[in-house]
């Protein structure tokens, strides 16, 4: 078994602890781009959402490279993710492609033991002992967590650097070098290292830099050549910018839903306007809007790919949290047919708006 | 009292229980009228624009009565059958509609979970309190909606047609004449019977659906899928018409799901959105019309000069 997986920011770099520390060949797809992009399209029903396209771009790549299983999460609707899976067998036979899924669904929807089964048939391929097994777990669910949090650190101490470019830099940097390690232990200490490296970049504290939560469908938001970047790009305008959901976020929200414990506070600030659940991740959507206000930001930024439905829902209800938080927030839309130049011209008309709206109009670095 | 009750979405098949559980409670039922222009115009001028054409028409619809009605009934719909929704819009319908539109009476928002009987009647429950009823009111208000329910049959089953095909998708657009610009009628003229999901059991569909890797999590796949596959077994339809909304969610992996199972079977899909224009669907119509007559009739008598 060779085993790839579809691209979602950072995870390929914790998958790659996994997947050593566990003894599975893997071919990890080549970064996102517009080529995966584009063969994505080519072959995916027109109406899909844009993760969709990316993921048929990522597998037939990783095709390319050798791999002959995928590995895949699930999930029991409403939101089209869970049927993706179906529809991708379906697609890749029907191009050809002898490819094997395996896909890691909620217990509740599919039975414990089928779970078991599926995750048994990837172990298996490693040939290592338990021991091993649940090492190897650890260290990249930690691999993970430290990732993202070096990410948000960077994402945050952008606006307060004293050196412009300082924080891009080195977390970029960071991913570059982690790919390198051979060992989950080797990747963890180097992570270590640049968290500590970033932590500790000359900052201006005098600043008062804008502040931008990103929030949205969490694809969109955590892969970066989906949203083109925004997060570098608000890196490089000097913004502090925040965003809740992140892969550790998921795991942990994940294996807390069952004793209903997950995310209490996004669950708390979005009752008044979205009291329930209604798929996907609107009602983190509505959350994030709300504690980012709370928390002091100018603005926040929503994104979403084309016809998802759970985040339309949410894209009507965060004009009447606007309108009673004098909070900014924007929608941007994103699917295969997004061009670029007029992206960048929203958020840099956003970041004047936000500018703008403090007292210190010339302010600016 | 005035209950506001919305034409939109479901209201084509759920209209007996609304309307006859509100009336027995001793409220003044105000109804919008069919979809028309107005109504059209308003909702999508209202409605968040990267919604469908089906939940736009509904926000019309609600503001078309706001100012006649005390209370407006915006149902949420859930879940019709355990672990299955329709969709998230439908999910946050109440929010969507709230937050669109101004000056808006009260509203009863209450998740409906028509799953059993118990989980409808906390619904009616609360909507009774809401009303100021007594359990003993609202529990005979239940009783004879439930049963006026019952009797109440949709659903489309032409015979006396040479050619037969399957009308599926969702049932507000199926039975919505404006939105889908007379498309039964159309398809009759042409000369062809329909049939819709209604008619096929229950359990065929069920059965229909169990060859899908993934359990169906929404109702309308099972719905339209099951009667798709079984439509196309023994000569039961000739051809299937799918009536979709742009940018609908479901109907996207549904179509596939179809496609994939049957790849040698007409299949025409009608896609609805404000821009449609009538003269495209009455060609596509006509042309696949000719297309199944020369399947069925002529197959071998096709000039190869055209």
């Amino acid at each position: 078994m060779i085993a790839t997986f579809p691209h979602l920011g950072n995870v390929y770099i914790a998958v790659k602890a996994l997947f050593d520390g566990l003894g599975i060949d893997y071919v990890i797809p080549p970064q996102n781009s517009d080529h995966a992009l584009n063969i994505g399209a080519k072959y995916s029903p027109e109406e899909i959402c844009l993760p969709f396209k990316i993921m048929i771009g990522n597998y037939i790549q990783a095709i390319e490279g050798g791999a002959d299983t995928v590995i895949l999460t699930g999930s029991c609707g409403p939101c089209r993710f869970g049927e993706y899976c179906e529809l991708q067998m379906n697609l890749m036979k029907s191009l050809g492609y002898d490819l094997e899924f395996i896909v890691l669904d909620m217990p509740k929807d599919i039975g414990i033991k089928e779970l078991i089964n599926r995750l048994a048939a990837i172990g298996a391929a490693g040939r290592k002992s338990r021991f091993e097994k649940l090492k190897a777990t650890k260290s990249a669910v930690q691999v993970m967590r430290l990732i993202d949090e070096t990410e948000a650190l960077a994402h945050y101490l952008a606006g307060y650097e004293r050196n412009k470019g300082e924080c891009k830099r080195l977390l970029h940097r960071c991913k570059k070098e982690a790919m390198k390690c051979s060992s989950p232990e080797e990747m963890l200490s180097l992570i270590k290292e640049y968290k500590k490296r970033i932590e500790y970049i000359p900052v201006d504290i005098n600043k008062d830099p804008l502040k931008i939560a990103i929030i949205g469908e969490i694809y969109t938001v955590i892969e970066p050549y989906s949203n083109f970047y925004i997060e570098d790009k608000l890196m490089d305008y000097g913004v502090s910018s925040k965003r809740g959901l992140t892969p550790s976020w998921w795991f942990k929200n994940m294996i807390l839903s069952p004793a209903r414990i997950n995310s209490l506070n996004i669950k708390k600030a979005s009752r008044k306007y979205l009291p329930l659940e209604i798929g996907g991740h609107a009602k983190e959507c509505i959350g994030e809007a709300i504690l980012s206000y709370r928390e002091g930001f100018d603005g926040a930024i929503q994104i979403f790919p084309l016809g998802c439905m759970p985040e339309i829902v949410s894209k009507s209800i965060l004009p009447a949290i606007s309108r009673d938080c004098d909070f900014p927030i924007m929608s941007l839309v994103v699917d295969d047919m997004t061009g670029e130049a007029g992206y960048i011209t929203r958020l840099e008309a956003f970041i004047d708006l936000l500018e703008r709206r403090r007292e210190n109009v010339l302010y600016g670095s | 009292m005035k209950v506001g009750i919305p034409k939109g979405l479901m209201y084509c098949r759920y209209h007996p229980f609304l309307v006859t559980f509100f009336s027995e409670l001793g409220a003044r039922i105000i109804v919008s009228e069919d979809t028309n222009k107005n109504i059209f115009d308003t909702g999508i001028k209202t409605c968040v624009d990267d919604a469908c054409l089906p939940v736009k028409v509904f926000h019309g619809h609600v503001d078309s009565i706001k100012d006649k009605c005390d209370v407006l009934v915006i149902p949420r719909i859930m879940q019709l059958q355990k672990n299955e929704y329709i969709c998230p819009k439908f999910c946050g319908l109440p929010e969507m509609v709230l937050n669109s539109l101004d000056d808006l009476p009260a509203a009863i928002t209450e998740p409906i979970y028509a799953t059993s009987w118990k989980n409808l009647y906390s619904w009616a429950k609360t909507a009774g309190k809401f009303l100021g009823k007594s359990n003993n009111q609202i529990k005979r208000a239940f009783i004879s909606a439930l049963n006026e329910q019952k009797k109440h049959k949709t659903g489309i089953a032409d015979t006396g047609y040479e050619i037969n095909i399957a009308l599926t998708g969702h049932p507000y657009n199926i039975y919505d004449s404006f939105l889908n610009m007379n498309l039964v009628k159309k398809i009759n003229s042409l000369g062809m019977g329909i049939m819709t999901a209604e008619f096929t059991e229950e359990g065929i569909l069920y059965q229909e659906a169990e060859n899908l890797y993934k359990r169906p999590f929404w109702t309308f796949v099972r719905e339209n899928y099951g009667f798709a596959l079984n439509g196309a077994k023994g000569k039961k339809t000739d051809g299937i018409i799918y009536v979709s909304s742009f940018n609908c969610g479901t109907d996207s992996v549904i179509i596939e799901l179809i496609k994939n199972s049957l790849p040698d079977f007409p299949f025409l899909i009608l896609k609805l959105d404000e821009h449609t224009g009538e003269a495209g669907i009455n060609t596509r119509l006509e042309a696949f019309r000719d297309m199944l007559e020369r399947r069925l009739f002529s197959d071998s008598h096709i000039s190869t000069l055209g």
